[in-house]
């Protein structure tokens, strides 16, 4: 898929754009602070009704106005489907074809979208919630039902941790309202690692063999889900919500003591391993970024197995951070198949064909040239 | 500008109604000042009749004008199902399908430990006492679809196993305003699992 055209009102610092996009490779050139990031978020924000890289979407919002709106025109292999996101003060309207979705996970997943920014060479080094925002994004945006169930689960988490609280300083001491918030949460927290073990699995596959490529055969790169209960290998949804069962039960004092959830979904992480070690530990810088990259590389060729058609891929000043060997790769991988998007500062670094058969556009202070 | 008092006060009292901003509430201000004055002295006291004659009926919660309720008090109805239901508006939208024709009991919210709301302080107790009753053999529990009616339906359950009621749970769609969480695929795949064994 592919889009063609977007239009933005009120967006950060654009009170009005229109751009048609080329439907392989479109080059952003500017100054800082220009606006090159606001549009490429603008792309993530029509994708995921929400930005990367805030979680408060009044920022989104041209100062001093009401309202923003983005609305989007997708080529997809049989269709084109018109976006629209409108974000006001007192929240958000998603449409589809002019349909109103009055639930995210019947909007997320229309237009797929994989961003690559200078953050995410932080996965690897990052806190686990930098890679269960990964996995969260990736998955939700082939799983309606995952995002529906993450959902649900944050909200009994919430209820869960509020009374865990009340516990533990004696405001309250009936057990029955816990056992039934644990009951309630144990089989979203087991559907939820279910479907990221799944996902684990598909995405190892691709990057193992990816990572392979980019290090010349080298480095061989494998993923493991760390559970924060210790999931068994490969278990039925069944017994893994039974697991879950048994380790709150068994540790139901410490957590009424702490007056917090210490277990589930949302504390859980990946291992990324490097030839058997631990790259987040013993890994190089080098090694550290290829990893990002090949994790990101192999995401999009899940989607376009999940969903048969390939994402729009985002390199937000992400290029240029890359080393010749790794551009080249990257530049190879998306060659005629994937629309991407490139922002830089400054072009003449980046020697690909695929650059010099861009269109390019130049950014300054919210006027686009091209 | 400033409006005068009056109309001031009653834009105040127009803002305190659920779903009315400021701009619906001067609106419907100044509709009001252009009505005829049987018309306002009419809404005048519905209003002050409404909330003066009308209360919760002792038996089931639900709002009446005489205790007990038309419904506790209808002879002709099943006194052996209780239907336990979150709100008044819950009993209107269950008689309105009319395919229920048992008593009622409304608990006037949901178990919610963020809001603070404890089972106490919804009326559970009450459910357990008239549970207690011999002629009572069904209990159908029609909280709302969301994770604070699920939570108060399971915690419903839990205090009733062991006891011969039979108890179901069903789920009277979804919720008014269409909750964002709840995707059409979703209800859907909920549908395949099937309805838990209670
Ligand atoms: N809500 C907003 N309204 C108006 N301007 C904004 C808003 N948010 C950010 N900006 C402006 O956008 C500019 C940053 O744009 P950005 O896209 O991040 O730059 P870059 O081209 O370096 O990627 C800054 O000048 C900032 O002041
Ligand atoms: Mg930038
Ligand atoms: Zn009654």
């Amino acid at each position: 898929m592919y889009i063609k055209k977007i239009l933005l009102k009120n967006y950060r610092n654009y009170s009005s754009l229109e751009l048609n996009f080329d439907n392989k490779v479109n080059v952003f050139i500017g100054l800082n602070a220009q606006g090159k990031t606001n549009l490429m978020e603008s792309i993530h924000v029509l994708a995921f009704a929400k930005s990367h890289r805030t979680t408060n979407d009044k920022e989104l919002i041209k100062w001093d106005e009401e309202y923003a709106k983005i609305e989007g025109s997708i080529q997809k292999r049989n269709s084109t489907d018109i976006l629209q996101l409108i974000l006001s003060k007192k929240g958000k309207k998603a449409r589809v074809n002019l349909i109103e979705k009055a639930r995210l996970s019947e909007y997320v997943g229309n237009f797929n979208v994989v961003m690559f920014a200078p953050e995410d060479l932080n996965l690897v080094k990052g806190s686990p919630q930098v890679r269960r925002k990964f996995i969260d994004m990736e998955l939700g945006q082939i799983s309606p039902i995952y995002i529906y169930n993450l959902s649900t689960y944050q909200k009994v988490l919430l209820q869960r941790n509020n009374y865990l609280k009340k516990l533990s300083i004696k405001e309250t001491t009936d057990l029955t309202t816990l056992d039934i918030l644990t009951e309630q949460m144990v089989e979203l927290a087991a559907k939820i690692v279910d479907k990221r073990l799944q996902f684990i699995t598909l995405l190892e596959n691709w990057a193992k063999g990816i990572h392979s490529d980019i290090t010349n055969g080298i480095e061989n790169l494998s993923i493991n889900y760390k559970s924060s209960i210790n999931v068994s290998e490969k278990p039925e949804l069944s017994k893994m919500i039974q697991e879950y069962y048994d380790y709150y039960e068994k540790n139901k004092e410490r957590e009424i003591y702490r007056g917090v959830t210490l277990f589930g979904p949302h504390r859980d992480d990946l291992e990324l391993l490097v030839n058997s070690k631990d790259v987040q530990i013993y890994g190089s810088q080098g090694q550290q970024r290829t990893v990002a990259l090949s994790l990101k590389l192999a995401e999009i060729e899940l989607i376009k197995t999940e969903t048969n058609e390939y994402p729009v891929l985002l390199l937000d000043d992400v290029l240029s951070e890359l080393d010749n060997s790794r551009q080249t790769h990257l530049l190879d991988t998306i060659q005629n198949k994937v629309q991407t998007f490139v922002t830089t500062t400054n072009i003449d670094g980046i020697d690909h064909k695929v650059i010099s058969e861009a269109k390019i556009f130049k950014v300054k202070n919210a006027n686009i040239e091209y | 500008m400033r409006y005068p008092e009056p109309i001031l006060k009653l834009i105040e009292n127009f803002t305190r109604l659920p779903g009315v901003g400021p701009k619906t509430a001067s609106r419907l201000a100044f509709f009001v000042l252009k009505m005829n004055e049987d018309h306002v002295l009419e809404f005048a006291k519905a209003l002050v009749n409404a909330k003066r004659n009308l209360f919760y009926c002792s038996v089931c919660g639900h709002i009446t004008d005489n205790d007990p309720c038309y419904i506790c008090s209808d002879t002709s109805r099943d006194k052996s199902k209780i239907c336990v239901v979150e709100q008044p508006k819950d009993v209107i939208a269950m008689e309105n399908m009319r395919g229920f024709n048992g008593l009622y009991h409304v608990l006037h919210g949901a178990i919610s430990p963020i809001e603070g709301i404890s089972p106490e302080d919804i009326r559970i107790p009450d459910l357990l006492k008239r549970a207690q009753d011999e002629s009572i053999k069904e209990i159908i529990l029609a909280t709302n679809p969301n994770i604070e009616g699920e939570t108060t339906a399971m915690y419903i359950l839990r205090l009733m196993k062991g006891t011969d009621l039979s108890i179901t749970r069903i789920a009277h769609g979804l919720p008014v305003g269409g909750d964002l969480e709840y995707a059409d695929e979703v209800t859907l795949s909920k549908a395949f699992e099937g309805r838990r064994e209670l």
